[in-house]
């Protein structure tokens, strides 16, 4: 417990939908009782389709967004009890670079923003933005300070907000698709300078992708995400080699390696689409599209989280029946 | 079927022509399909539009052979092009066609549009069994098309839009980036999709990504360009397995695996500008491999026969 630096419990995040601005029509159910802990240090991933939430995770946890219900500790204290110190502790690496960054403030002016509004003296702040230039590869620092983000190439528009979202020395960082938007050899530069990074400071990185094979290459757990609930919960390769539930099985089979096999044969892909967040299927969330449901259980009992092995959990009612006899069989830690 | 023999599109900025596509040359047979790769800038796209002739204002250089089933279509009138080629022989899938669609017109008329504007039928009533045959192929319910756009999902949009690339039955279907704004499962249905009609009616597909994952999925042949130009044009099989240009080896060590576990390399430095491209080789100057010879423009090189690539280290290996 005191080694987590973040602890969230049964996290609600819901958008009020209206129609002509005040008839109440319903609410989108975004984050739905979401449990889960970070430890110091420690970089996880958290994976889903876009609409599953997983930005609106992120954005409660920054504060950006008010929770409806539950509650978020960060380095043990309610994260609203104190916004602006938790927020000088917090990184926020945004999606798109370009949009992230004002276009009229030179790389100087962008990183000494979060000093100033932290009160930071003016010595001590140059000092500090050439540090973090240093540190993210921005070198020669002195050709960059004056330039505009326009100036600068996706691969260092991202290296900015990174620096920007580093310049605090924060505990936690939380990176929403921070490579979705560049080329492929510019990517692999950004996930290895967030790697050093996270070795350098002892950094929690919280991840928030898509694409689950960008996951293998720093981050020790993976959540996967589904219609607003983190469905499994394991360490990476674990995860990768065996996954518990049917959505996150589903999700593997349908990511393709570069390989002049795949275009032979057809991938298997559960039917429809996720569903709606304003009414969520009864029970399991996947059951609608799931090949191995359990009629009479799936589509009405919510599953609870089942501990498929130590450290990999699944919310999947086809854990509940191996549970019993599975302490038997792997007796030992 | 199609053959682009040294096709050339510039465009003009205040800074000076913009070389998108220098020089590209490939050849497609019937019922294959054929990856562009590259990087964002590199003229994929480009290149997509220059066989369209679907050109902006500010070409400066538009040069070249096209040949469709050896119908020259660069010197073609473009009314006769209108008429006769585009869209009837060769259509396209826009990048983020699902956000192309109108949205205040139903899809299906949107397609029936397609087949009236071509001639293939007078009213969007005498239309309708094309429409509905497009919508079959391409998995589309057909109570969809009465629908609006805005009630169907991102998948589904796109396969509309397929639907209107594909309802006048063309020779070839130029896709761009077909799949890059969708989900992973979104994706993975739609490549399924396109795998069964390539393999139930033979039509020809130039299949362009910056996703060697997703271009693997499809390709029978893969041509890469970088910098406005192709650098290396070979079956998939060799292109994966081992392709031949630095360029390539170091694009497909780049790419992250699920299942194999290697270490990722970057390639230092950024590709050039188009405006003023070096003189030699465009790769030269992020090449591990570069020597002296770096300096001049190569020409193509073919290996083993039937691989293509455009690098001096395989000079030696000419006319084997």
């Amino acid at each position: 417990m005191g080694d987590d630096i973040l602890q969230v419990r049964d996290l609600h995040t819901w958008f009020e939908l209206r129609r002509w601005g005040f008839v109440h029509v319903g609410w989108v159910r975004a984050v739905d009782g979401v449990t889960f802990a970070l430890r110091r240090g420690e970089a996880v991933a958290v994976v889903g389709e876009s609409g599953c939430g997983k930005s609106t995770l992120a954005k409660t946890l920054l504060g950006l967004v008010l929770p409806t219900q539950g509650e978020i500790l960060f380095e043990g204290r309610p994260l609203h009890q104190d916004l602006r110190w938790a927020r000088s502790r917090m990184g926020y690496v945004q999606q798109d670079p370009y949009g992230a960054l004002a276009p009229f403030l030179t790389v100087r002016r962008i990183l000494e923003e979060p000093l100033r509004i932290h009160g930071v003296p003016a010595r001590e702040r140059i000092r500090r933005v050439r540090s973090v230039l240093e540190e993210v590869g921005l070198v020669p620092v002195e050709e960059f300070l004056p330039r505009y983000p326009h100036m600068l190439s996706g691969g260092q528009q991202q290296r900015l907000v990174i620096a920007r979202a580093q310049i605090l020395g924060p505990k936690l960082l939380i990176a929403d698709e921070p490579v979705s938007m560049l080329d492929a050899s510019v990517r692999v530069e950004i996930l290895q300078l967030l790697r050093a990074l996270q070795r350098a400071h002892q950094l929690t990185i919280l991840y928030i992708t898509h694409d689950l094979s960008t996951v293998r290459y720093f981050c020790d757990r993976v959540f996967v995400m589904y219609a607003g609930r983190i469905v499994e919960r394991a360490p990476v390769q674990e995860l990768l080699r065996n996954p518990r539930h049917p959505y996150t099985q589903a999700l593997l089979a349908a990511i393709p390696d570069p390989d002049p096999q795949n275009a032979q044969r057809l991938r298997p892909v559960p039917p429809g689409e996720p569903p709606s967040l304003l009414r969520p299927p009864a029970g399991c969330r996947f059951h609608p599209r799931c090949p191995v449901r359990i009629p009479g259980v799936c589509d009405r009992l919510v599953p609870p989280e089942f501990e498929a092995s130590p450290g990999h959990l699944a919310q999947c009612w086809l854990l509940s029946e191996e549970r019993q006899p599975e302490p038997a069989s792997r007796s030992g830690p | 079927m199609l053959r682009v023999e040294d096709l050339r599109l510039y465009f003009r900025t205040s800074q000076g022509p913009v070389q998108a596509v220098d020089g590209v040359n490939f050849e497609l047979q019937r019922g294959r399909t054929l990856v562009v790769a590259g990087e964002s800038g590199c003229g994929k796209s480009s290149l997509a539009r220059a066989i369209l002739r679907l050109l902006p204002r500010n070409v400066h250089t538009y040069s070249g052979q096209v040949y469709l089933d050896g119908l020259e279509l660069v010197r073609m009138p473009e009314e006769r092009f209108r008429r006769e080629v585009r869209w009837r022989r060769v259509s396209l899938v826009p990048q983020a066609a699902q956000n192309a669609l109108n949205p205040i017109l139903r899809v299906g008329d949107q397609v029936a549009e397609t087949v009236v504007i071509h001639g293939k039928a007078r009213t969007y009533a005498a239309a309708r069994p094309l429409v509905e045959e497009a919508f079959r192929l391409v998995g589309l319910p057909l109570d969809f098309v009465d629908r609006y756009p805005f009630e169907l999902s991102g998948g589904m949009r796109q396969r509309v839009a397929l639907a209107q690339a594909l309802v006048l039955r063309p020779d070839l279907v130029i896709l761009d980036e077909p799949t890059s704004a969708l989900d992973v499962l979104t994706q993975a249905a739609l490549l399924n999709l396109l795998k069964t009609i390539k393999w139930e009616t033979g039509m020809s597909f130039l299949f362009i990504t910056h996703d060697l994952a997703t271009a693997s999925e499809l390709a029978d042949e893969v041509a890469l360009m970088y910098a406005g130009q192709v650098v290396e044009w070979s079956s998939a099989r060799q292109f994966f397995t081992g392709p031949l240009h630095p360029y390539a080896r170091a694009l497909v060590g780049s790419v992250p695996t699920l299942r194999e576990d290697r270490p990722l390399a970057s390639i230092p430095g950024r590709p050039p500008s188009l405006i003023r491209p070096p003189v030699g080789c465009r790769f030269a100057d992020r090449c591990p491999a570069r020597f002296d010879r770096c300096a001049m423009d190569p020409p193509g090189f073919w290996v083993d026969g039937d691989r293509w690539v455009k690098c001096w280290l395989w000079e030696e290996t000419r006319g084997r």
